[in-house]
């Protein structure tokens, strides 16, 4: 009995130390990042700053670290660089509504924001530009189809880039 | 931005926890995870966290807690989450994202790392984030005053970026940032912020920028707090105008001169760098598929095939090379995208030739440029990152789908035996950019079009908008008048040059139907140049943004055959109306890729800016526009000729 009792004990310890391990330890961080893309204000040459992406979390599958890559990849571009730099950027209060990536493509839902462009086709270029370069910069994303409020558009109303399709590096 | 040198903020780090702790305990320790709520003053509206739990002890706040959407909503903060979705992501008004993973304590503001105490967790349909390093990345500080907990806004960094004599300053606080001038001499001026709190470093040593220290001092109550910035400076500084940038921001610029050195954590900011050409010595290995170099000759080196491979990472182009040479290669500067190698010392053996795209290359021309120089140019899709390096059977180009924002411009190296540049032809002195086009341009552009139009002589001319899509409009002068009073001008010049002309409108009219969808609308004007068989399509448009700032004209273009006309108009447009020449740039843009013959669209000057809006008013200028564009489809026309098959 006392045999057993002390098995129960050290197996209790062993149990509990586990778990305090995998409780309290801190997820790898630092070991990659993403280059986040802006479209600079001569309207064609890109800037860019790096923020730091989390490796695979335990219980994370890969397909979800992807969706999370992608979803982190969309807003920070849709941010756009801090504020003091210059920067071709989305409409005020543009943001992601959501983010899904199927085989190489990343469908981008953008809010209705996004539509109130002042005209001209410099703004829309050097936005969806951005998007697309910091987009495909994630590992397994090629291409970037853009919807706005969960619909395709052909253009942005009286837009002239063309969304109905993916874009790629290469559109630009 | 890892330039920039945070100043971080330390409140957080002892004092923050504790007082967070007891604030909640306060509020919510008797009462079950859950539904519990606290509340807390932030610049006197009540917020009230009513989503919270606790993880070893630690208070947690669950992301759909209206009082916490509320407080951000008004910090004009955006939350993006979704129901089962790991991570939490916070837009800041900065605009900084703050980022949340369930199961990580690591927590990211910007490009900045920290830790949490315990990890954000799950539950039901919500995800429960740590208060305290929530509102650490919001600069928001819980300060009890008597019986209530106020979120009092804090100064969360300042940054000073020194660039030779001038530094710049940048402080980011948790509420919009109104400073203030409360003093000033000839060695100081201090800034006064009201409304915020501070527990910065009070001293620091700066020596940049004619700014010599800085000192952070605090006053006021808790829920009406101060903070001082005390500027050192040094003698003969002076500082440019407070800029707030984005409500939360503040920034000001200091010239003067300093000790030249760097040594209290100032971000220096980087010259741009410029990388050595990406030149590699010596042969490089070749397969089976490379093309083979013709006979070897004494005398001039000859060039045979150049062949172009598309590859995974972008395209290569492999030029076969027998006998000894030199070469030399340019890139133009963004947006001209153009670049050549002159392999000097040697004779083409292979007809001149055109090659078409092979991304990221445009287009790919070779032809004797003079007796001794073989010209082999490019036209890329951007700065692409490039290798220029002999190989076993001459020369390799290889060019990435990667761009880089600072390509080297220039190179040179040797095929063959070793042959130093003073031995071989005396170098080609590279054409300016400007004097392109001048002579015989014909190799510089983009590749021919295959398009064959069954009406040569005609043009579509489109102005853009119409109708119900009245395009940009600045103090009543909408961009579809002025688009059309610029095509009708273009249109009777080119038919007084000849031309046949077809407008895709002559009213302020929605081209398809009105009240159409921009494809219908768009797609119309494409099928009218189409249907006709038209040479080629030019729309005219006015470009506009959100400031003032940009000016000039572009031209975009779509298509590889687009690229000669795109560069013809853009040319003469900003040479002869005066504007700043923004360039050419690909775009994917619904009119130019839909119309099957060569088409632009030219933005011929921003509605936006008060220089550029002036001449758009002014209907001499818009005539100057008109002859320029038609001057650039002239030369265009005469440079490609229209092609008499769908071959090349």
């Amino acid at each position: 009995m006392r045999r057993i009792g002390l098995l129960v004990v050290v197996l209790a310890l062993v149990v509990a130390g586990s778990w305090w391990f995998f409780a309290h330890r801190a997820p790898s961080h630092s070991t990659e990042s993403l280059t986040v893309y802006y479209t600079k204000m001569d309207g064609t040459s890109m800037g860019s700053w790096n923020v730091s992406m989390r490796p695979q979390q335990p219980g994370e599958s890969s397909t979800e670290h992807l969706q999370n890559m992608a979803l982190y990849a969309a807003v920070q571009s849709v941010a756009g660089p801090p504020g003091d730099v210059e920067a071709i950027r989305f409409p005020p209060g543009t943001h992601i509504n959501t983010v899904s990536v199927h085989g190489s493509t990343a469908t981008v839902d953008l809010s209705h924001e996004v539509t109130q462009q002042v005209g001209g086709t410099f703004g829309e270029n050097g936005e969806f530009k951005g998007l697309v370069y910091t987009l495909t910069g994630v590992p397994g994303i090629d291409a970037v189809q853009v919807t706005v409020d969960g619909q395709k558009l052909e253009t942005l109303p009286g837009g002239h880039v063309e969304l109905d399709q993916p874009l790629h590096r290469s559109d630009f | 931005m890892n330039s920039i040198n945070r100043f971080i903020a330390r409140i957080f780090r002892g004092v923050f926890p504790g007082v967070l702790a007891i604030a909640f305990a306060l509020g919510s320790a008797t009462l079950p995870a859950g539904a519990a709520s606290t509340t807390y003053l932030y610049q006197n509206q009540q917020i009230v966290f009513s989503h919270l739990a606790s993880s070893n002890g630690v208070a947690m706040v669950g992301i759909q807690d209206p009082g916490l959407r509320g407080l951000l909503k008004t910090l004009g903060a955006i939350v993006t989450w979704r129901p089962g979705r790991r991570y939490v992501l916070i837009t800041t008004a900065e605009p900084e994202v703050i980022s949340f993973a369930v199961g990580d304590r690591n927590y990211d503001v910007g490009p900045v790392t920290s830790q949490a105490s315990v990890a954000p967790f799950a539950r039901a349909d919500d995800v429960y984030l740590p208060l305290d390093a929530l509102l650490r990345a919001l600069y928001l500080a819980p300060k009890p005053d008597g019986s209530r907990t106020v979120l009092q806004p804090q100064l969360g960094s300042i940054d000073v970026r020194a660039a030779g004599t001038r530094a710049t300053l940048v402080a980011h606080a948790g509420a919009p940032l109104a400073a203030r001038v409360v003093s000033e001499s000839a060695d100081r001026i201090v800034y006064e912020f009201d409304g915020v709190g501070s527990t910065l470093e009070r001293h620091r040593t700066i020596d940049a920028g004619g700014i010599r220290s800085l000192e952070v001092t605090t006053s006021g109550s808790i829920a009406a707090p101060k903070t001082l910035i005390t500027i050192s400076l040094a003698s003969g500084a002076t500082h440019g105008r407070v800029h707030n940038s984005g409500g939360n921001d503040f920034e000001v610029a200091f010239t003067g001169a300093s000790s030249g050195a760097f040594p209290h954590g100032v971000a220096q900011a980087p010259a741009t760098p410029m990388p050595a050409p990406s030149i590699t010595p010596g042969a490089s290995s070749v397969s089976g598929e490379q093309p083979s170099a013709p006979p070897a000759a004494a005398g001039p080196a000859q060039v045979g095939a150049v062949t172009v491979a598309q590859t995974s990472n972008g395209s290569t182009v492999d030029v076969a090379i027998s006998g000894n040479a030199t070469y030399q290669w340019h890139r133009l500067r963004a947006p001209d995208n153009r670049f050549w190698v002159d392999i000097q010392n040697a004779q083409l053996t292979v007809p001149p030739s055109v090659q078409a795209e092979v991304n990221p290359l445009l287009s790919l021309r070779v032809r004797q440029n003079d007796p001794t120089t073989v010209r082999i140019a490019l036209s890329l899709a951007g700065q692409n990152v490039l290798a220029v390096s002999p190989s076993a059977t001459g020369l390799s180009i290889t060019v990435d789908n990667q761009q880089v924002a600072d390509a080297a411009h220039e190179g040179s190296g040797s095929i063959g035996a070793v042959v130093s540049v003073s031995e071989a032809a005396p170098a080609v002195t590279p054409v300016p950019p400007e004097d392109y086009g001048q002579g015989s341009p014909s190799w510089k552009f983009g590749p021919r079009s295959t398009y064959v139009p069954t009406n040569p002589k005609l043009i579509v001319i489109d102005p853009g908008h119409g109708g119900s899509d009245p395009g940009s409009e600045r103090n009543g002068t909408k961009e579809a008048t002025l688009t059309l009073d610029m095509a009708e001008r273009l249109r009777d010049i080119l038919i007084a040059r000849g031309w046949q002309v077809k407008m895709t409108r002559t009213a302020d009219v929605d081209v398809y139907q009105p009240n159409d969808s921009a494809r219908d609308e768009l797609q119309a004007r494409d099928n009218i140049a189409n249907d006709a068989g038209a040479r080629l399509l030019v729309s005219i448009h006015v470009n506009a943004f959100i400031n003032s700032g940009p000016h000039g004209t572009t031209t975009y273009y779509s298509k590889p055959e687009d690229v000669p006309l795109a560069q013809y108009v853009e040319r003469d447009v900003a040479t002869d109306a005066g504007t700043k020449d923004d360039g050419t740039v690909k775009s994917h843009l619904y009119v130019t890729l839909h119309a099957d013959m060569p088409a632009v669209l030219i933005e011929t000057a921003f509605l936006s800016n008060p220089d550029d809006y002036a001449l758009l008013v002014s209907p001499a200028w818009r005539q100057k526009v008109a002859e320029a564009i038609a001057d650039g489809i002239d030369q265009y026309t005469q440079q490609y000729p229209v092609p008499t098959t769908g071959g090349q």
